[in-house]
């Protein structure tokens, strides 16, 4: 269906670039930042360091002290929170529309003036939080470090995704206040971000806000661009092979796809739909409904900018079943898909189911600004959210199975298994083929 | 035109909001449907509440209930499990199901422009079910792996294992929703179909949309799909009250390798009955409901033991619970308990004016950024109605937030937390946590493997 989200666009003298989408059917509104400072920009020995402003950014500044950002937005009635991912950090709230300057005032304090309330104590401190983010996230789950183990083998040392945003712990510990300073002065200014505003105030209003708000802070020097992570696929089968004490044996796979923004990247994606997407996927009908191998199977694409984006495909061995059949049943699908293809009715599926997960996506305020942001920020294009439907739509059957010959294949991939260690202790097994 | 300014500007007053209202018809079979129309939401949610309070299941026989659930779409009287999966998904539709102690949720979200073909297709799930033997199997066999992967999981083991000493075993609830290996691995279709007959019928159910029904008869297109519903299942029989266990308790879950301990503290609570059910929703913000509550502030923020606790008052039709949960890292368990024992316990003295105006302000103000979307006005409404309260009771429960006290708060969290004692339950490393556990006053933990 077509969408006709309105949308207008100014850049401040600061370099800030301001996109607004007025929707007055509910009496509130989105306020959603993107810095374009992501883990694929860290260098070597700051790994680390875009999730830890996550944390750092609500620790006070100028004229705000620690705390006061969430108890000033809560009171307002506001949901707020931040994400750091590979590409970008993000910070947003929602909250009533008369909360709309508050929200900006807060998110322009800290724009231009944190490093006068980021002390040791606050560094410590959120160090302290990030650390057990990690190990409640990542260490004390099961399986909780395989995407950590995935891109260190998909991607070479040193590239810009062979690094998770939690980053790592000896690079934060290692970390002078001065390094955590120069971090923040190199990414964070108008330059570098895009502010939307969705919601229910006027577009001339919104402007105004963002310019009374943002208008005055200066802009930053450019900041040195993300290491250009271009790459093809992989063109042999990396492993890493675990023996844990895991409740049953998985399987999941790596594959580098094409960057994000291209037909191409959104074929690859379609193609792992459907392999794994929802109860009529090839692979839970095989693995799980047919054979009754895999207790469940997925996977999907994550796209990403920087020259290359990854997919995974997963599988958990039923009790009892040896984890290689899982492993052979989910390559075999792959090498039928890239040499058979895909049906017209599969493509149509995936292309349905896409299309409802991105009209849920935009069904918010929050949401909408979230989408807003990115598409201004990594293809300076907010518009691409009224015509990614039509895009994805686009996809033809012969791109789907061109783009999964050529990136997603049984012979490029990377590889981890958890295996059940029966006297219960974890250990390393080989590390290659 | 750009300044400088040093103080927060003022925040606006909020436009006036009220929680969406609904249009209510029934089918030619009775139930009711409650349409919420709600312009520029191109995805919606059709949602079947069915009561089933789950004391109905055969004690043997726990987790039947589920195993039905979860095997409605695995095949119909009209399509293979395969082709209906195919059918549904090829429309855009989500489908799920949810299984509380008092109701059975089945829920479609979908483009309003496929809305007709994906009723259809959810009634058939619930109302011409196959429960072929194979794919009931397929299904016991599916949750005895899940029930693994519970195991291995702290949270879920701190939950289990905080319901198995809250409540007296005579209560449902002190058993997992899902049934155990013991009441799981003799299930078969014959069971799952005899259960099915006796408690899944139109006289227990209720039919709700949201989304933009604009140019859409969505009461005929529900009537088409579920009038002809037809059961031998009369109405649902009143779940007994649940019978808790008082006093201070600690109990040890030993999970090696752990590098956190999950905690869940918590006692007795409201339900929706219950006159303090919103005065105790504002208490618990102030407490434990945010990052910014008194105990985040400590043990977060301060202290950096954490990263993030919660606390709730939650309730299912009958009997409430109040937990505070979190993973706090193993060296620093029993201080961490202490503090958080500490806060709770000295929060019985009394909110402050301030903190309970904010609290109010929280959650009155968050309630339209909280129902904007199709999905979240269902799935709040039809708990609603699985709880035994009326269709518009989220606007009766915004008001009484709205006027609430701080005397009313404190006394609220007073009836309620550490009257009759709270209970610890700690998932971690035992032999490193153990030691810290000595001081607590709680006496030695009852300790589980």
């Amino acid at each position: 269906m077509p969408l006709n989200y309105p949308l207008a666009e100014q850049t401040l003298d600061n370099g800030l670039r301001v996109v607004v989408s007025s929707d007055r059917a509910v009496p509130i509104v989105a306020v959603n930042l993107w810095y374009d400072v992501g883990s694929r920009h860290e260098p070597p020995g700051l790994t680390g360091f875009a999730h830890l402003f996550e944390h750092l950014m609500f620790q006070g500044s100028r004229n705000v002290t620690s705390g006061q950002h969430f108890s000033l937005l809560e009171t307002a009635g506001g949901s707020l929170n931040a994400s750091t991912f590979f590409d970008r950090t993000n910070y947003f709230e929602s909250l009533p529309s008369g909360g709309l300057d508050l929200a900006l005032w807060l998110e322009a304090d800290r724009m231009g003036y944190l490093l006068d309330a980021l002390t040791l104590e606050n560094l410590d401190n959120q160090r302290d939080v990030v650390k057990e983010e990690k190990r409640q996230s990542y260490d004390n789950r099961p399986y909780g470090d395989s995407y950590e183990r995935l891109v260190k083998l998909a991607f070479p040392e040193g590239h810009p995704y062979a690094h998770m945003t939690i980053g790592s712990m000896a690079d934060l510990d290692a970390a002078s206040l001065e390094d955590v300073h120069q971090f923040f002065r190199t990414y964070y200014g108008p330059n570098n971000a895009v502010l939307t505003i969705v919601g229910d105030v006027s577009v001339e209003d919104a402007f105004d806000a963002a310019k009374r708000y943002f208008g005055h802070l200066p802009a930053i020097p450019t900041p040195p661009p993300a290491p250009d992570g271009t790459i093809g696929p992989l063109t042999e089968v990396l492993r890493d092979d675990v023996l844990d004490d895991v409740p049953s044996d998985l399987v999941t796979m790596m594959f580098r796809l094409p960057p994000d923004g291209t037909p191409e990247l959104d074929a690859a994606g379609l193609a792992l739909d459907v392999l794994a997407a929802g109860q009529s996927g090839r692979l839970n009908r095989r693995l799980v409904r047919d054979e009754q191998i895999a207790q469940s199977v997925s996977g999907g694409a994550l796209p990403l900018i920087g020259g290359v984006s990854f997919g995974t495909l997963t599988g958990i061995a039923s009790d009892g079943v040896d984890l290689q059949l899982v492993e052979d049943a989910l390559l075999e699908e792959v090498e039928k898909l890239a040499e058979g293809g895909i049906t017209a009715d599969e493509l149509a599926t995936v292309q349905a189911q896409a299309e409802r997960d991105w009209l849920e996506q935009l069904s918010t305020c929050a949401g909408r600004a979230d989408e807003i942001s990115h598409h201004a920020l990594l293809f300076g294009d907010p518009n691409r959210i009224n015509t990614r439907i039509d895009q994805v739509r686009a996809v033809t059957v012969e791109q789907v199975q061109a783009a999964a010959r050529e990136w997603i294949r049984a012979t490029g991939r990377a590889q981890v298994t958890y295996r059940q260690n029966e006297n219960g202790t974890a250990e390393e097994a080989g590390e290659q083929e | 035109m750009s300044q400088i300014l040093t103080t927060p500007p003022a925040v606006g007053a909020p436009r006036p909001w009220k929680f969406p209202e609904s249009t209510t018809t029934a089918t030619r079979a009775g139930t009711p449907v409650h349409v919420f129309d709600r312009p520029g939401q191109y995805v919606a949610t059709v949602r079947v509440t069915i009561a089933m309070p789950l004391f109905s299941e055969p004690r043997e026989l726990e987790g039947v209930a589920t195993i039905m659930s979860r095997t409605l779409d695995e095949g119909t009287e009209l399509h293979s499990a395969n082709d209906f999966a195919a059918a549904l998904e090829r429309h855009g539709a989500a489908y799920g199901v949810d299984v509380s102690s008092d109701a059975l949720h089945v829920e479609i979200s979908v483009p309003v422009s496929q809305l007709a073909p994906a009723v259809k297709l959810l009634a058939e799930a619930v109302t011409r079910p196959a429960f072929n033997v194979a794919d009931v199997g397929r299904h016991v066999t599916i949750r005895l792996g899940e029930i693994n992967q519970e195991k291995a999981n702290a949270g879920y083991r701190a939950r289990e294992a905080f319901a198995a000493h809250l409540f007296d075993a005579s209560t449902r609830r002190s058993r997992p929703t899902a049934g155990t290996p013991d009441t799981i691995r003799p299930l078969t279709n014959v069971q799952v179909a005899e259960y099915y007959r006796n408690n899944i019928g139109p006289e227990r159910a209720h039919i709700l949309f949201a989304g933009d029904a604009t140019g859409v008869d969505v009461a005929a297109i529900v009537d088409d799909a579920f009038g002809d519903w037809t059961s031998s299942a009369g109405p649902a029989l009143e779940a007994p009250e649940p019978l808790y266990l008082p006093g201070d308790r600690l109990v040890l879950v030993d999970r090696p390798g752990s590098v956190q301990s999950q905690l869940v503290i918590g006692c007795a609570g409201p339900d929706r009955r219950d006159p303090t059910w919103g005065t105790a929703a504002v208490a618990n913000h102030v407490v434990g409901g945010t990052i910014t509550s008194r105990v985040d502030t400590v043990l977060r923020e301060e202290k950096g033991y954490t990263y993030g606790t919660r606390s709730s008052f939650t309730a299912p039709r009958k009997g409430g619970t109040f937990t505070l949960g979190g993973s706090v890292r193993t060296e620093v368990t029993g201080a961490a308990i202490t503090d958080a024992l500490r806060i709770l316990r000295e929060a019985r003295d009394g909110l402050t004016e301030q903190e309970v105006r904010e609290a109010k302000d929280s959650l009155t103000l968050t309630a339209p950024l909280r129902y904007e979307q199709a999905d979240s006005i269902v799935q709040q409404v039809g708990s609603n109605l699985a709880n035994g309260v009326p269709v518009d009771f989220a606007d009766t429960y915004m008001q009484r937030i709205a006027a609430t006290t701080a005397a009313e708060a404190t006394e609220a969290y007073r009836q309620w937390v550490g009257t009759n004692g709270l209970l610890v339950v700690v998932v971690g490393e035992a032999k490193d946590v153990r030691p810290q556990l000595a001081d607590l006053g709680l006496g030695d933990p009852i300790e589980l493997t």
